[in-house]
């Protein structure tokens, strides 16, 4: 692996690292995720060697770094705000790292270049405090790459700018990331950084790393609640399995609603337990020694009819629309099914032509494979 | 249209200012013309400038030097103790200069080291290096706090970011930090020198009060109030009022404008 760091803890006193596993390929543009103060920049910063690491190693390219000054690891940073240095003009800035590394003509024809690809070329001479966000993000981009890092660590560079600014950013990052077969690790809160530059992603809370995984794999099946929730899963449910094969699993919400999983990660893990297995197939009437579990559906995955329909999702279900709240193009459902409520998304013209309105009976339908099992959860009443 | 509490609070400031300035003020109509002209040019009146200047710069210096690393330390490191360390820098501010001065004379006196230095040749008391290490014990602990003030304003990241571009601490302190520092390590120069041009009771007692020896300005407007010389002393209070109203403006134009504002 590019970067690998295993068995990773810091302690800061009033935070502390645990335990932190991870490993990233060359060219991989890896996202990192989770709530404020949940250790993304401080990992990063132990990463690039500002915090000292209590247990654990970190190696970049097989080189092991825990005793690697900052200053040698090869690593570049961009952080949130602008932190261009103020007593140096766009030019200087760049120019600054690029000085230990290359000659005065070599830097100048970097500069040229790196100018062009981030259209910084006409503000190369301003003074840093009077660039907007979007040029003094590109200005630090330029000053981290012409240094030719083995990775880049971002934290959250784009959250300070607005959203047409920060698309441009986006494909100018897909472009340099290609070019120049560049790594990065991005902190980050906002979910289209994930859906738009990640390979994969990873979900960080309290210092820990939650689940690792390709972007897909995160949303569609988060391994525990905390993930669920903080991806945007919405509709979370407590139940028990009640019959489990090799493909699918019944599972049994309160007020014996029946949901069908065909959660095959979950399932197989499930099914290697011979506990679990046992308890199952000997079908024990004693509610107790059933495998609680919770379950969990993306709002988007679920479709909306007036009538009952004959379809290949395995899940169908009645409910009363309680809630409907619009939000730009789309808009939320809340449906009370038997007392649990679901909420499904859809788009404005979908909800007109069904005409969604409170009170309304509706059908709400989701494949097997969209219901994810959390099987290991921290607690029930968390949602 | 100012609301009551703003109106409030500039008469209030204004009120307060007009005192202190015609309190300072009071002092110019005392000595006669003829009186502040002949005290001006007197020969003890020039000692005491040249005197003061001369130590004042050296212990200014002396107090930049050594105030960059101790407010760097305190802003930017953890270490055992630190806040015990806080303390006792910061104390000389909470009581009277004359105990510094007189904890400084028994340190250096014949009841501490002196007798040791003495022996050696060297003595620290009743001459200007006397005055020059009362000095800097009094301006010291007001130039850190400012500098510290200062260290701490600048955000550490502009340091990481250099260190990540392949620059040690050294380098990196040099290149980002004093530069970002700039207009506060400016400011701190000058307070320094003020306090320093203006410190009394601490020289009094470490320099000794010597006529024409150890005569500093502050110094000069005692012993010559003492001796009911009012034309001298109260030249030597005018000239410190001057000097410390042009070292506040020098400031107050030059040190506005910052990189980190």
């Amino acid at each position: 692996m590019f970067l690998e760091i295993k068995n990773l803890s810091v302690d800061l006193r009033e935070f502390r690292l645990k335990d932190i596993n991870l490993s990233i390929a060359e060219g991989e543009y890896f996202v990192l995720i989770g709530p404020t103060g949940s250790g993304k920049s401080v990992l990063l910063e132990t990463i690039i060697g500002f915090y000292k690491e209590n247990t654990g190693t970190i190696k970049l390219k097989d080189k092991l770094l825990n005793n690697v000054s900052p200053e040698n690891r090869g690593i570049g940073i961009v952080y949130q705000d602008n932190t261009l240095f103020p007593n140096m003009n766009v030019y200087e800035n760049i120019a600054y790292g690029a000085k230990n590394k290359f000659s005065d003509k070599e830097i100048e024809k970097k500069i040229d270049e790196i100018a062009k690809i981030m259209k910084i070329k006409h503000i190369l001479h301003r003074n840093v405090t009077t660039l907007s966000g979007g040029e003094a993000q590109r200005t630090t981009l330029a000053r981290a790459l012409i240094v030719e890092p083995k990775i880049i660590l971002m934290d959250e560079p784009f959250s300070a700018l607005d959203i047409s600014t920060q698309s441009k950013l986006t494909s100018l990052i897909k472009k340099i990331g290609a070019k120049y077969n560049t790594t990065f690790l991005h902190v980050t809160h906002n979910f289209n950084d994930i859906w738009n530059l990640a390979d994969r992603v990873g979900v960080m809370k309290d210092g820990n790393i939650h689940q690792v995984g390709y972007v897909q794999d995160v949303f569609s099946r988060p391994e525990n609640n905390f993930v669920a929730d903080f991806v945007g899963v919405q509709n979370i449910f407590e139940g028990v399995i009640t019959n489990i094969n090799s493909e699918r699993a019944k599972i049994n919400l309160k007020n014996g609603i029946e949901i069908t999983s065909s959660d095959i990660d979950c399932l197989n893990k499930i099914n290697k337990n011979s506990y679990y297995k046992n308890e199952i197939k000997n079908n024990v009437k004693d509610e107790k020694e059933y495998i609680k579990v919770l379950i969990a559906i993306r709002p988007e995955s679920i479709i909306f009819s007036n009538e009952k329909f004959e379809s290949s999702a395995r899940n169908q279900l009645k409910g009363k629309i309680i809630e409907i709240i619009e939000s730009g193009p789309t808009v939320l459902v809340n449906v009370n099914v038997e007392g649990h409520i679901f909420k499904g998304l859809i788009t404005k013209s979908s909800a007109e032509n069904l005409n969604i309105k409170n009170n309304k009976d509706i059908y709400l339908s989701f494949k097997s494979l969209n219901v994810s099992i959390i099987d290991e959860y921290e607690s029930f009443n968390t949602y | 249209m100012r609301s009551k509490f703003e109106i409030g609070f500039i008469v209030i400031t204004i009120a307060i200012t007009l005192l202190f300035f015609i309190v300072i003020g009071s002092m110019f109509l005392i000595p006669s013309f003829e009186g502040f002209i002949n005290a001006l040019f007197s020969e003890e009146m020039a000692f005491a400038i040249t005197l003061t200047l001369y130590t004042s710069i050296i212990s200014a210096i002396l107090v930049i030097l050594c105030c960059i690393p101790i407010a760097y330390t305190l802003s930017r490191y953890e270490f055992p103790l630190k806040s015990f360390f806080k303390i006792i820098i910061d104390l000389p501010m909470a009581f009277p200069e004359i105990v510094i001065g007189i904890a400084i004379l028994m340190f250096l006196g014949s009841n501490g080291i002196g007798g040791y230095l003495d022996a050696l040749g060297i003595s620290l008391v009743f001459n200007s290096t006397g005055i020059i290490i009362a000095q800097f014990f009094v301006a010291l602990p007001y130039a850190v706090r400012m500098l510290y003030s200062t260290f701490n304003y600048i955000d550490p990241r502009y340091e990481f970011v250099s260190r990540s571009l392949g620059y040690n601490e050294t380098s990196t302190f040099f290149n980002i930090t004093l530069p970002l520092a700039k207009n506060g390590l400016f400011a701190t120069s000058i307070i320094s020198l003020a306090r320093c041009i203006g410190t009394f009771a601490s020289v009094l007692f470490v320099g000794g009060g010597i006529l024409m020896k150890t005569e500093t300005l502050a110094v000069s407007m005692y012993l010559n109030l003492s001796t009911g010389d009012i034309d001298l002393a109260i030249t030597s209070g005018i000239l410190l009022v001057i000097i410390s109203f042009i070292t506040i403006a020098i400031m107050e134009k030059y040190a506005k404008e910052s990189y980190l504002q």
